[in-house]
């Protein structure tokens, strides 16, 4: 993962130097020059959606959503103040366990691999479908480190809190 | 010079003789002229449209301004009577109603209209006339909510109107002012937000992928975005509130198993979004003048995209925040801190982002460049505190202080109204040509600049010294200290009232003599910097550029000329409509020929009637009000009968470089379909609040239904559930035998329908009438009532809906191939059909289910 | 300038305003050098004299101090902050709370629970041990408070149709301010009370004190504001225990004379501010639901006055 800079006055520095190490063995056949991606590799075209951006941020929402709502509803219909919340907690981690494990994947099959397309062109602002695919895979990518940080931020409460006081 | 694919479109080759193009540009005059005289109000061109918005919200800016000075005077030393205590409250509210409601996010929609189509290079938004019915509806509600300060009816509630306070124990008409002069107003954001939204989403320039998209539109989509799930949740608060006001509903009194926190909750469901609605529109420009003026390309694009959309998502886990002293259980109070933590980490990457870009270039000082220095020091500053006050344990000291006031000043200024002020430096020579000065804008900066601080950074003190917000006066006992940092920070209110005095000359002193800027004048390289200075043409871009790059006007060769010469898409209008191209959301291929409507009084006779409605709802004149009601329905009827949709004389357009379009497309392509599913969500996230309301008190309330609360039963429920289903299933089936053109049976299909909607519309009203459920009895009752009158008119609308697919067809403005219309409300019905499921799923089957 | 005061969250005199301040001071200075830090670096980008930098250098500063910086500082104050939140919440040793307080516009009714006697009614005035966690209960019959007292701890709200509850754990002996805190109406500004913080001997031998019945009054002069008190229908909203006065819309004034204050912080104890708060109650709370008993006579006001003030 790299991060994006651009310098129009210096074309030397534009892009970032080729890292075959980071693109595994096959991908050594490409051709390094213009950052396509080799034929049957292309990235598709229409059926790319930006509602991939919102999937992770989404199950943060989600994640959210279940763990403040199973907190409030105990706490309002179940639990009285001083009890222990222990199924409350156990909950809480279930959600955090599988809103994490769905962030890393998308982060994964859908920014990672999308953003390493090809050849690194790292502020990705060709005017290319190539570029435009790797662009949105490193916007979901970093968009799921985000909410990746802000799940386990939302689930740290249960480590506190043992009532509903 | 940019990459591009190997089959991208090249700008004509030559440059078209100049008879060709004097004609297309006669014939581009005669089509999108603004119109003259008193017709001059018929006006839909967005930078005519744009222009007065923007003015308006600039004019209520001063006026909230005004309403503060005079709160500091009041606080200036400890016991004053300078105003008295009704005074003071009518003052507190307006100014919180009229920063937040009438200039924070109608300013940032007014700006965007004016400028958006500029950014996107296109010629329009997709819905012109809409920006103008949600103008001058922004501009009666606005008139009505401020003009009650003068008649003595103003609020005095608070821009947040907790009840009991305001369903209970305020007398008069200010609530009711407020709950039904807003609501109209948000219901005017919410038009914005669909036209700036689809905007972005459809009407860019061929080639402008998402990953060349200006960092701007990306702010805008996620703003515009935001503003579709904040405003939904107080707009059903409000019409809680309006109806527990005016009819004794017991939505927020305890005594009859009401709750206030109700109201809290949907109020902040809103307005913590609200602050993110406010600030981020401001960044997007900052995001738009940095690279200008540090003369290179914004370092960190991607992380700037990340920035805007997870501020948008995490802005909506924070609302609880607000309510840290309600007293809710440690563990929710703990869930809300932690979000409110977590969103300072996208904020803090767009501050790194510009000071990257500014290390990456090299920052030339101009006014504009000061305004933003400045906003950042002072919003850094409000981000700070705000990280503050978003930890628990200080936040229970800090809550409903001074702190708070300084806190959110610091970033409403910081964030809003300093890049705002920097970009009226910066947009100044495409309004009407002519540079503000550099001189006056440095004396009003430092003025501004210095007031802020010496108003805004003493109250983190004073309320840490114990001094509550929200008091006309504080006792002499409080100490030296709190009296001199009020009387610090009242000087310093005058002192930042002068520095937007030397700006608002700047601003209208007359500039006749002064020479015009030169075109681009600040060498920028985005679109909206394209147009000529003086700019004498009212159709925007003289041809509809192929974009190649974040940066065209830097990258792409002779890009300007070949623009004026008409090289590229649209150079002409043979078939004198107004039109602009629509592309794809993610790769900006061209889809269709918009053609989008011209002048028309229509929309503002809509807004007047549909202000009537609400302004005389607020008297409690319901008879007249659903008068007015009624004729702002027929005059939207018109509007839409006239002026959309309809056979198209060709169906395909050459639009240029060889590129043949259709000038008609129905479904998700087009952007009435986007229009429609746009503002669905809008309705439906509403109503979904009103669910939650439901739950909420099911929650709060020890027995629900409550002992003895009559019985819905599963009859009328589940009739009424069966008759909107088959309306439902009809419009569905209408939507396929149009196609099939099967007339006779569509026009069946849709009666049936319509009468299967009007009939479960009555079954739906009659079930909690036929329990014998009395509203103001109990919440319990209310509840029920309230989603059945919210379903019954859905299905309403849809009735009018689908007898205008009928009438449509009949007088053959749609066939098989053009069928627009009934694509469009079948798109509605399923939203409608969701409603009623949900509806009776909860009315009826909860109780069974809970016990 | 300085942060005491009566009603300062920084001079802390209670257990958790303490911990609250010493965050505070973590965090604003935590702040302060974050400012310092972010400004800086736009500043020097300004001034500096080199040519543009490298893009390594940009990426690394968004991703030091966008990212990094930011995450890591975030995290040790949620970990901080959270921590601490059990402790504030804490009830301290009772099972039901001490003191009840029901906030009513625009003045405090304060319920004292006494073990195995009749609790003791009283207002705009709370006293507790010092050294002690004394809890509260809030409540409300009209609109929503908020009950604050900077120097001891946080505030909560007292919300109708609901309970909340807040404790304080005084550390220093002496005379604190509170003050409503939400928003409540138009007198909101004047609903204020005093904490009165004393050994646990002297406040067990006020709250006995306290739970009496009224002194009968001494001179001539109280006792004709006596008669005068029962006689205009104070008893109707007033209790003054020992008397046939018996209301309980307003504040019990069996012991009014005692107080630090009246009319909840407005005005000062003592006969003139009782004769100017008899007369003229709209003028000094703008809202107040008592109304002005501006027909009295001078000679009658100052009667009922001195009486008032003799209910030591």
């Amino acid at each position: 993962m790299g991060t994006e800079a651009q310098h129009e006055n210096d074309p030397g520095d534009d892009r970032e130097p080729y890292d075959p190490e980071a693109l595994g063995p096959e991908s050594l056949e490409q051709e390094p020059l213009d950052g396509d991606p080799p034929e049957g590799q292309k990235p598709p075209e229409e059926r790319e959606s930006l509602w991939w951006l919102a999937a992770s941020p989404l199950l943060w929402l989600a994640h959210f959503l279940a763990s403040y709502l199973t907190a409030a509803i105990w706490c309002a219909k179940v639990g009285a103040e001083h009890d222990p919340i222990g199924p409350v907690r156990v909950a809480i981690l279930v959600y955090t366990l599988l809103a994490l494990g769905g962030i890393v994947a998308i982060g994964f099959f859908r920014g990672l691999r999308p953003h390493e397309l090809g050849t690194a062109t790292v502020p990705h602002d060709f005017d290319t479908m190539a570029d435009r695919h790797r662009f949105l895979g490193f916007a979901v990518l970093l968009l799921s480190g985000l909410s990746f940080v802000a799940v386990v931020y939302v689930a740290l409460p249960a480590v506190f809190y043992g009532s509903c006081r | 010079m940019k990459k591009t694919e190997p089959d991208d479109v090249e700008p004509l080759p030559y440059t078209p003789s100049e008879e060709v193009r004097e004609a297309q540009e006669r014939r581009l005059q005669k089509v999108w002229a603004v119109p003259k005289g008193w017709r001059y109000l018929s006006a839909v061109n967005n930078e005519t449209v744009g222009g007065w918005y923007t003015s308006a919200a600039l004019c209520f800016l001063l006026f909230g301004g005004v309403l503060a000075l005079l709160m500091r005077l009041q606080l200036a030393v400890p016991e004053n009577d300078f105003l008295s205590a009704g005074t003071y409250d009518e003052l507190f509210t307006m100014h919180g109603s009229v920063m937040m409601f009438l200039v924070a996010v109608p300013i940032f929609e007014a700006f965007s209209i004016m400028v958006l189509p500029e950014v996107l290079g296109s010629r329009e938004l997709p819905f012109p006339r809409l920006s103008a019915y949600g103008f001058w509806c922004y501009l009666i509600g606005a008139l009505f909510v401020c003009g009650s300060l003068f008649t003595d009816a103003a609020p005095r509630g608070g821009w947040f109107m907790y009840p009991p306070l305001t369903s209970e124990t305020l007398e008069g008409y200010g609530p009711d002012v407020w709950l039904l002069g807003l609501s109209f107003i948000e219901i005017a954001s919410i038009a914005a937000a669909v036209e700036l939204l689809v905007g972005v989403l459809k009407v860019r320039p061929p080639g402008m992928r998402i990953n060349l998209l200006p960092l701007y539109g990306w702010y805008l989509l996620v703003v515009a975005a935001m503003v579709l799930f904040a405003f939904p949740p107080l707009i059903a608060g409000d019409l809680l509130l309006e109806v527990a006001r005016a009819f004794d509903w017991p939505f927020f009194d305890a005594a009859r198993g009401g709750d206030p926190i109700l109201w809290q909750h949907l109020f902040w469901i809103f307005g913590h979004p609200e602050v993110y609605i406010v600030f981020l529109p401001s960044i997007a420009l900052v995001a738009m003048i940095v690279p200008t003026f540090a003369k290179t390309p914004m370092v960190g694009y991607g992380w700037v995209v990340l920035a805007a959309l997870g501020t948008g998502f995490l802005s909506f886990g924070l609302w609880v925040h607000h309510m840290f002293t309600t007293g809710i259980p440690g563990i929710s109070l703990g869930i809300f801190s932690a979000a409110s933590e977590a969103i300072a980490i996208p904020t803090g990457v767009q501050i790194f982002c510009f000071i990257a870009t500014m290390l990456a270039g090299k920052l030339e000082i101009r006014t504009p460049v000061l305004f933003i220095l400045g906003g950042f020091s002072t919003f850094i500053i409000g981000g700070l505190t705000g990280v503050m006050v978003a930890l628990v344990p200080f936040d229970l000291q800090a809550h409903d202080s001074y702190f708070v006031v300084g806190h959110l000043h610091s970033v409403l200024i910081g964030g809003t109204i300093f890049p705002i002020v920097g970009a009226i430096y910066y947009f100044m020579p495409l309004v009407n040509g002519k540079h503000l000065s550099e001189r006056l804008g440095t004396v009003a900066f430092w003025l501004m600049f210095a007031g802020f601080n010496a108003t805004f950074v003493p109250m983190h003190l004073t309320g840490l010294l114990g001094m509550p917000r929200r008091v006309f006066t504080y006792p002499t006992e409080l100490g030296d200290t709190v009296a001199w940092l009020n009387l610090t920070s009242t000087i310093g209110a005058f002192v930042l009232a002068g520095g937007v005095a030397v700006f608002l000359f700047d601003l209208l002193r007359p500039k006749k003599n002064q020479p015009y800027a030169k075109r681009n004048p600040w060498g920028a390289g985005t679109l909206e910097w394209l147009p000529d200075i003086p700019e004498e043409v009212p159709w925007g871009v003289r041809s509809i550029p192929e974009i190649d790059s974040r940066y065209p006007l830097w990258d792409q060769p002779d890009f300007v000329k070949h623009v004026d010469e008409g090289r590229f898409y649209l150079a002409d209008a043979e078939e004198l409509e107004r039109e602009t191209l629509v592309t794809t959301p993610v790769d900006g291929k061209p889809i269709y020929c918009l053609r989008v409507g011209g002048p028309t009084f229509v929309t503002l006779i809509a807004a007047v009637f549909t202000g009537g409605f609400f302004i005389l709802a607020t008297f409690h004149l319901y008879v007249p009000a659903i008068v007015s009601a009624g004729l702002a329905i027929a005059a939207i009827v018109r509007w839409l009968w006239k002026g959309t949709g309809g056979i198209p004389a060709k169906d395909d357009k050459d639009v240029g470089l060889g590129l043949v379009l259709p000038t008609y497309v129905s479904g998700s392509k087009s952007v009435g379909w986007w229009g429609m599913l746009i503002t669905m969500l809008a309705d439906v996230t509403a109503f979904l609040s009103l669910v939650f309301g439901y739950f909420f008190y099911w929650t709060t309330n020890a027995e629900w239904p409550p002992p003895g609360a009559p019985d819905l039963g599963l009859l009328w429920p589940g009739v009424a559930l069966a008759l909107l289903l088959g309306a439902w299933l009809c419009t569905v089936a209408a939507r396929s035998l149009n196609r099939a053109d099967r007339g006779p049976l569509y026009h069946a299909a849709l009666t049936v329908g319509a009468l299967a909607a009007a009939g479960g519309a009555g079954a739906i009203l009659w079930a909690p009438a036929a329990a014998g459920m009395d509203p103001t009895t109990h919440v319990y009752p209310a509840m029920v009532w309230m989603l059945a009158i919210w379903t019954a008119l859905h299905a309403g609308l849809g009735v009018l809906m689908q007898l205008y697919c009928v009438a449509r067809r009949a007088a053959g403005h749609m066939d098989a191939t053009h069928g627009a219309e009934v694509v469009n409300v079948t798109l509605y019905w399923h939203f409608a059909a969701f409603t009623a499921f949900v509806t009776v799923a909860v009315t009826a089957g909860f109780p069974i289910a809970a016990g | 300038m300085s942060c005491a005061g009566p009603q300062s969250a920084l001079s802390p005199a209670g257990r958790d305003a303490e911990r609250i301040a010493t965050l505070f001071f973590w965090m604003a200075g935590g702040a302060v050098v974050i400012w310092l830090g972010v400004m800086g670096s736009a500043i020097w980008t300004v001034v500096r004299p080199e040519r543009a930098h490298s893009k390594r250098t940009a990426d690394l500063f968004i991703v030091g101090g966008g990212v990094a910086l930011p995450t890591v500082t975030l995290t040790v104050l949620v970990f901080y902050g959270l921590r601490m939140m059990p402790g504030l919440l804490h009830p301290g040793p009772d099972l039901e709370p001490r003191i009840a307080v029901s906030a009513e516009q625009f003045w405090w009714r304060v319920t004292y629970r006494v073990d195995g006697a009749e609790p003791v009614e009283l207002a705009n005035e709370i006293h507790v041990p010092i050294d002690r966690r004394t809890s509260f209960a809030l409540t409300s019959p009209d609109v929503i408070h908020s009950f604050w007292v900077p120097s001891l701890a946080g505030k909560v709200d007292a919300i109708p149709g609901r309970e909340t509850h807040l404790a304080f754990e005084p550390t220093r002996a002496g005379v604190f301010r509170g003050a409503c805190a939400e928003y409540c109406g138009v007198s909101h500004a004047w609903m204020s009370f005093h904490v009165v913080v004393s050994s646990r001997e002297d406040h067990e031998a006020w709250l006995r004190r306290q739970a009496e019945p009224a002194q009968p009054p001494e001179g001539p002069l109280e006792t004709r504001g006596a008669e005068l008190f029962q006689s205009s229908g104070c008893g109707a909203c007033h209790t003054v225990r020992g008397t046939p006065a018996d209301g309980v819309i307003g504040p019990d004034l069996t012991h009014v004379g005692s107080r630090q204050s009246l009319a909840a912080g407005a005005l000062d104890n003592d006969v003139d501010g009782f004769e100017r708060w008899l007369t003229a109650t709209d003028d000094v709370k703008p809202g107040v639901h008592m109304p002005a008993y501006d027909a009295l006579v001078a000679d009658d006001a100052h009667a009922l006055a001195a009486y008032l003030e003799g209910l030591q």
